[in-house]
């Protein structure tokens, strides 16, 4: 008995050890911290910036809503897709009947801002640590900023601005939209610095240089009524003699194996290695517009020559008018636009008709043949979007000098460049004559990449072109209503809506 | 061993037989016996008192009793502490074979309610008790389903009646549009995944309703489950207990579909509609065509067989356990089976006098296969929705292509050719404890309990086209494979004083502290093109361009839970209750800020029926009132939401490579805190008519505030970029409150017949009271093909309610269209045969500000009753649940011209007065698919859960082959549902709070035919 007490007392003391233990072991058991990196002590290496960099770049893949949606507000085509319910919100902007509930619209604001916050993430700490070539580091951060905020300025007007910091949880009941003037001139410059530190050639393909930042500041000038500011920009890029028109094998200027070629000033590049799914548009490598534009349940014998299309959505369809516009000797209508009734009875394909049916389809994005088709295959074709090809710079650059009054002899000059290449004639015209001349050269060669609506805004010919345009109310899209909400009421509606 | 005994009682009943023979002649005789429960273990201590007089006996250590001085015609009465008495009649000098019944309703019955134990008369809390004999009667396969309609408050949704798959368990409603899952704790071990739990190992399930809940402070918020599994006693024989059960699964139901005769006259006149020309000249060629759910669905086979050997020793007890369990399904047979297979060990011994330990451990092992449920392209959403006109295969023995009939659409019988998974799940749980009483009334308790949980997953998706344009078309075969690691530990220590003053003044003190750490690592891997596009051939070294799914390197957690507690408990004479407790939890949930909660709870209980005033009304046996308010925490967040960390996906396209870079993770809140919940409750329990009625009601309010949600945010704080998201905050309240009654009647008529019935009754009342995010609501769920914002969470509103549009009936003619506002908005002109739609705001135009509340998933009241009715060796059980007042969406048709319809689309609008409430066939463009109250039904049901007839052979027989009980039984669970919805199952629901009550071709609930036996030795 005595021994087992002695156990017991034993006992005793051990369990009491360890009810001091545990208590003892107190509060610091649950200070722990995260694997992963946290983002306030980042950026201490260049790696860390190329990698920040990295984030920044990836949410211009998700623009392909802005050049689907902007394509289908224009009159180039009709919205499409499989009935009238599907995807209203492409539906009601390609009616002009939208309304500040437009889930595709939040995506686009939400989207481009997703853009700009990264680019700023990279600003906010641009002074943490110097090493070489930060400038062209900060440089491509400053373009891609100005890239998502000309997005925004395009779409929505007036929106906030906030440089070089991130928009933090709780400070958007603080940030007021800021006039468009405004955003356009941090847009310049942005787009000034990058040009000043970019590289006329870059290491990497796909990543911006000094050109693709040239460009896009002749641009944005442009979209200002900045002529000779725009002019000079863009002439600088022609007279930087880094790009040319793709003659020969224009035909192919929108093949896979054409990507990045020597038309290309910028390009948002796509791949099709990665899957993706519905549920995060924003999450794919791949251009969803493509599948989007994809003919509707195209089939053919494997292997024939009509076996060079994977099938989509129907959507984004061109009209016949279009098609009309084009010269028949316009070598540039084939390679735009597919006239899927007579390739279908040409190569033995079926196909079905989606919505609003016109017989073409957008053959610029066009789902092709030869990629991996991860699944889901319509959401990863990797078709890069040319996002600003030399034939725009050169059609800009000849209405700047139009409009601008500044060198009609240059303007024509660069619009016979473009028309010489699709096989037209020289054109002789001057005054408006000429000014109109680019506006339709511009529709026909930038038909289906999603520029046409915005270039008839700026131009104030949107009214008399797209059925039921309303002036004074289209020329922005509405804010959506759910972001005026969520930002505490404060921001007043675009007009009309 | 067991011979030994046996050899033992064999000389032992000789012996007594020889006596009884050898005093046959005299006047008075002796009796004697063996006493045990219902599964064959014997009990030691029973009284046996002869009636009306003092003589009696108490039975042994294995059960047996002797009883001198009886004559025949006279009665003993049998009672035992915890079972049910009886009393039986002298008939011979047979030796007697006493069953007694565990007393279910018992007050003396002990029950768990966290870290120690009460008397059911002292509880003071709402707390439910489900028992093994309920357990064993019924024969889950999961235990979600020994839940269902047994207790009040507890309402269970499946998420699939694919085997397997997960039930939604909630507990007196639904309070945050977060995790809104219990805290189930098995022998004080967290579990999170159910089905690797197995029934027949459960001894019994309590259920912690209200605050009392708070001993688990941040974890309480949505209800406590505490589940115990057998265990070896101590001093007891060893026994054996074998289930063995077999049986089919078949479907509930199939939807009367259109055949292809009725299906080609709908497409022909939807084609007509549209001025197109039609498809199908000729119908009398279609004849029936394909019956496509008859072709996905199968009677699918069950089987399941478990053993328990249980025993003990003087200072130790132990139980063995094993099973297996192999169920496939009704859809896809072995593609969608469910295997699960365990081994259990349980040991506690007395190591010193004052010093008990114990132990156990289980190993579980599930392989899970699986094919595409309720969503968009699932199998049975491809049954209902592709051609009748179509056959399986083709001539050339290929599989038939799909072709026009939307992109989502395919070959059911294709599809699931060519579905290829499983999850495979290993998992080692154990538990050690230990326990010491010393200075009397002290005791020290020490337990530890871990878990490690090995899940890989593989998944081959062969090269595959359905048709053209098809979404499921693979051009490459793709094949993955996945494994995750989860482990966590938990430690108690705690603190007990046990004392009663004065005969009178009972008072248990606990005070203690918990340690909770989960930690897991995820990895995976997909690769592309397997040779021959074979299955056989599918790994991941015979693939190509391999892509890790974490290029950032594994993901890990880390979550910990510190916490320490106390609690008092204090009756006086067991009629004046008094419970308190607090809990201080720190969770690495919360910022270092808020890291600490403190949970409060207080109750009070009256046994009134000890009252002198009542002590006289003999109708009233028992009668007790209670009470309890406390706060309970949440913390079901996922880790560092608090902190801004750089895990979000960065992926961008240079040289044609796709390069990996960082980004931003889940925007943070640093702010976040603990959700809070006011929990109150009050409550009575009844005993009638000698015990055999039990009543108890409770009303309960449960108030969850500073609720935390992920809201909607605005766009420009860039949540949408990918890999990250919107913050968590505490942004909203949510008010639940109800009745529960639960009513028991229970009978003994004599020895050979006896009656249990019970019923309870809940009822439900769900209010979101604030979501502060400036919109007043978040958004969910999704309809047909890309239609959000479809259920809500709204102030004013029962969460997850449907939003939606009105319907006002059919349009009959052009000028009821012209008279009405415009519906273009929604996509297309309103024609005469489409829905007329309200104009809810009155504005002259019909568009998505018009959408409404159009119902919601939450049931008004839910109900069970459960039936049991013995007859010497037959028994009988049945058990019924109902839910009333929730709606469901029909979101399997694909509401395209060409794609099959049901039944009711044969009433569509065909001309004026034709129909006002099924909108016409067309081809052309119409906002009829647009969400609206014609999509929403009735889901209310009465469902059969379980029926079974048993037939236990006679001890007597059986015990001459030296078995202890053996019976045989015949069950049919979900043998009926009445219910008005049109879909497969009413019952379904992804357990979501916003879009739940989505049916998007639910894996209906099979009923299941059993044969079964299960036999003690």
């Amino acid at each position: 008995m005595k021994k087992f007490k002695k156990l017991d007392k034993k006992f005793l003391v051990v369990f009491m050890l360890l009810l001091v233990i545990i208590s003892s072991c107190s509060d610091d058991f649950i200070d722990v911290d995260p694997t992963e990196e946290n983002s306030e002590d980042f950026f201490n290496t260049e790696a860390d910036y190329q990698n920040a960099l990295i984030g920044a770049y990836d949410m211009l893949q998700s623009s392909f809503m802005n050049v689907l949606l902007g394509e289908i507000a224009s009159d180039n085509t009709l919205c499409g897709g499989e009935s009238a319910t599907d995807v209203p919100g492409f539906q009601q902007i390609d009616d002009m009947i939208h309304t500040p509930v437009n889930s595709q619209l939040r995506d686009i604001w939400s989207w481009m801002f997703a853009g700009v916050n990264r680019a700023n993430y990279i600003l906010e700490f641009q002074d943490k640590l110097d090493f070489e070539g930060k400038e062209i580091v900060l440089g491509q951060a400053r373009f891609l900023r100005a890239y998502y905020y000309f997005e925004l300025v395009k779409w929505f007007g007036d929106v906030p601005l906030v440089v070089d910091q991130r928009i933090l949880f709780g400070q958007q009941f603080e940030v007021d939209r800021t006039p468009k003037a405004e955003v356009y001139q941090q847009i310049e410059q942005d787009l000034i610095y990058a040009t000043s530190v970019l590289p006329l050639v870059q290491a990497d393909l796909g990543r911006v240089t000094k050109g693709a930042a040239q460009s896009l500041l002749g641009k944005v000038y442009l979209y200002q009524d900045k002529f000779s500011e725009a002019s000079n920009a863009l002439e600088n890029v022609i007279n930087s003699g880094q790009y040319q028109l793709l003659t020969d094998d224009y035909v192919n200027m929108f093949e896979n194996d054409y990507e990045n070629n020597i038309e290309s000033v910028f390009e948002v590049q796509y791949t099709d290695v990665q899957g993706a799914g519905f549920g995060c548009f924003q999450c794919s490598e791949g251009n969803i517009a493509v599948g989007f534009n994809g003919i509707r349940n195209y089939s053919v014998e494997p292997g024939s020559v009509g076996d060079i299309f994977d099938s989509g959505f129907s959507f984004n369809v061109p009209t016949q008018e279009t098609y009309d516009l084009f010269d028949e000797s316009d070598i540039r209508r084939d390679v735009s636009i597919l006239d899927i009734e007579t390739w279908a009875a040409e190569v033995g394909a079926t196909y079905v008709e989606g919505y609003e049916h016109t017989g073409y389809y957008n053959l610029k994005y066009l789902p092709r043949r030869g990629d991996l088709n991860t699944g889901d295959q319509n959401l990863t074709n990797p078709n890069n979007y040319r996002a600003i090809r030399y034939a725009d710079v050169l059609l800009m650059a000849a209405e700047a000098l139009s409009r601008g009054g500044i060198d009609e002899g240059r303007a024509r000059l660069y619009l016979n460049e473009v028309r010489l290449r699709a096989n037209l004639s020289e054109i002789s015209s001057s005054g408006i004559d000429l000014t109109n001349d680019i506006y339709k050269e511009r529709r026909l060669e930038l038909v289906g990449e999603g520029h046409r609506f915005f270039d008839l805004v700026r131009t104030n010919t949107a009214s008399e072109n797209i059925e039921g345009f309303v002036t004074g109310k289209h020329e922005v899209f509405p804010i959506p209503s759910i972001e005026i909400d969520l930002t505490g009421n404060r921001w007043s509606q675009n007009p009309g809506y | 061993m067991v011979n030994k005994i046996k050899a033992m009682k064999q000389i032992y009943l000789i012996i007594t037989f020889s006596l009884i023979s050898l005093l046959g002649f005299s006047q008075t005789i002796e009796i004697s016996g063996n006493i045990s429960d219902v599964s064959g273990l014997p009990l030691p201590g029973v009284s046996i008192i002869q009636v009306n007089t003092n003589n009696g006996a108490i039975s042994d250590f294995d059960g047996f009793f002797t009883i001198k001085g009886v004559t025949i015609g006279d009665q003993l009465k049998f009672s035992y502490l915890g079972f049910k008495e009886k009393t039986i009649s002298i008939k011979s000098k047979n030796s007697l074979v006493i069953t007694l019944d565990e007393d279910q309703e018992s007050l003396d019955e002990v029950v768990i309610v966290g870290y120690g134990t009460q008397t059911k008369k002292e509880i003071t809390g709402a707390v439910s008790v489900v028992s093994s004999k309920t357990i064993e009667e019924l024969a889950p396969t999961r235990i979600e389903q020994a839940l269902q309609g047994q207790v009040a408050g507890v309402n269970i949704t499946t998420q699939s009646g694919a085997p397997g798959s997960a039930s939604n368990i909630r507990i007196r409603g639904i309070s945050t549009n977060g995790d809104n899952r219990p805290l189930i704790l098995l022998d004080g071990n967290v579990i999170e995944d159910l089905s690797v739990v197995t029934p027949s190992d459960i001894e019994n399930i309590t259920v912690l309703k209200d605050a009392t809940a708070g001993i688990y402070g941040v974890r309480a918020a949505n209800g406590v489950i505490l589940i115990t599994t057998k265990s070896g006693v101590k001093n007891s024989e060893l026994k054996l207990d074998v289930n063995f059960y077999g049986g089919f699964q078949q479907t509930t139901r199939t939807l009367p579909a259109l055949n292809a005769s009725e299906y080609g006259l709908y497409v022909n006149e939807a084609h007509v509609a549209n001025g197109e020309s039609i498809i199908y000249p000729i119908i009398s060629d279609l004849g029936n065509g394909t019956n496509w759910q008859n072709e996905v669905f199968q009677n699918a086979s069950i089987i399941n067989q478990d053993f328990t050997l249980r025993g003990g020793t003087k200072k130790s007890g132990y139980a063995i356990g094993s099973s297996f369990l192999s169920q496939d399904g009704i859809i896809g047979g072995n593609k969608s089976n469910f295997t699960r297979y365990n081994i259990r060990l349980n040991f506690n011994t007395e190591l010193l006098k004052n010093l008990n330990l114990k132990s156990g451990l289980i190993y579980t092992g599930t392989n899970r296969k699986a094919l595409a449920e309720n969503a968009i392209g699932s199998v049975l959403f491809n049954a209902l929705n592709n051609s009748p006109t179509l056959t399986v295969k083709d001539d050339n023995n290929q599989y038939t292509l799909s072709e026009g009939l939307g992109n989502e659409v395919i070959n059911p019988i294709a599809q699931i050719a060519n579905t290829y998974n499983k999850s495979v799940v290993d998992k080692l749980s154990g538990n050690f404890g230990a326990n010491y009483k010393f200075l009397e009334n002290f005791s020290v308790e020490s337990n530890i309990q871990f878990n490690y949980a090995e899940v890989r997953g593989e998944n081959f998706n062969p090269v595959a086209f359905y048709g053209s344009g098809k979404v499921f078309n693979k051009d490459r075969s793709e094949y993955s494979e996945s494994k995750s690691v989860f482990q966590d530990y938990t430690f108690d220590a705690i603190l007990n004083y046990e004392k009663i003053f004065k005969e009178a003044h009972s008072l248990k003190a606990t005070i203690g502290t918990s340690v909770f750490k989960t930690e897991g690592e995820f990895s995976g891997s997909i690769g592309f093109d397997i040779p021959d596009n074979d299955y056989s051939n599918a790994s991941l070294e015979n693939a190509s361009d391999i892509l890790n799914f974490y290029p950032n390197g594994d993901p890990t957690f880390d979550s910990r839970l510190l916490s320490y507690f106390g609690r008092i408990q204090y009756n006086y004479k067991e009629k004046y209750l008094f419970s308190a407790l607090i809990r201080r939890d720190g969770s690495t949930k919360f910022g270092p800020k808020n890291r600490f909660g403190y949970f409060p709870t207080a109750s009070l209980g009256w046994v009134l029926s000890d009252e002198n005033f009542l002590e006289d009304v003999s109708a009233i046996s028992f009668l007790k009132l209670r009470t309890s308010y406390g706060i309970l925490g949440n913390d079901r967040i996922p880790d560092y939401r608090y902190v801004s960390i750089l895990n979000g996906e960065s992926e961008y396209v240079l040289n044609g490579e796709l390069i990996t870079g960082v980004a931003l993770g889940t925007l943070s809140n640093p702010e976040i805190k603990w959700e809070q919940q006011e929990s109150f409750n009050v409550g009575i329990d009844a005993r009638f008519l000698n015990n055999e009625l039990t009543f108890t009601a409770d009303y309960f309010s449960r108030n969850t505030k500073d609720l935390l949600l992920v809201p909607d945010i605005s766009g420009i704080l860039g949540g949408t970029a990918p890999g990250s998201g919107a913050p968590i905050i505490n942004g909203g309240d949510v008010k639940n409150t109800g009745f529960e009654f639960q009513l028991g009647y229970s009978k003994s008529f004599n020895d050979d017949m006896s009656f249990n019935i019970n019923y309870n009754f809940t009822t439900l009342e769900n209010e979101v009271l604030k979501v502060d995010n400036s919109l007043g609501y978040i958004s969910g769920g999704g309809f047909g093909i890309g239609q959000s914002d479809v259920a809500r969470m709204e102030v004013g509103m029962p969460i997850g309610y449907f939003h939606g549009l009105k319907t006002d009936g059919i349009f009959q003619n052009q000028s009821e269209v012209d008279a009405h506002p415009s519906q273009l908005a929604l996509g297309a002109n309103a024609q005469p045969g489409d829905i007329r739609f309200v104009d809810v705001n009155n504005d002259g135009i019909i568009n998505e500000q018009d959408k409404t509340y159009i119902g919601d998933p939450i049931p008004d009241v839910t109900m069970g009753l459960n039936i049991s009715f013995d007859y010497k060796n037959f028994d009988f059980q049945m058990y019924l649940f109902s839910s009333i007042g929730n709606e469901i969406v029909r979101n399997y048709e694909r509401n395209l011209s060409l794609t099959n319809k049901t039944s009711y689309e044969l009433d569509r609008w065909t001309g004026p007065g034709t129909s006002n409430s099924v909108p016409r066939a067309t081809t052309g463009a119409t906002s009829n698919a647009v969400f609206s109250d014609y999509f929403v039904e009735d889901a209310s049901y009465i469902r059969a859960q379980n029926m079974q007839i048993g037939y236990t052979l006679n001890k007597n027989s059986t015990n001459a082959i030296g078995v202890d009980k053996l019976r045989f039984y015949a069950s049919v669970t979900n043998l009926f549902t009445l219910t008005k919805y049109r879909g497969y199952d009413p019952t379904s629901s992804t357990g979501n709070p916003l879009g739940g009550g989505f049916d998007n071709g639910f894996y209906p609930t099979p009923r299941t035919f059993l044969l079964g036996v299960n036999f003690k030795i």
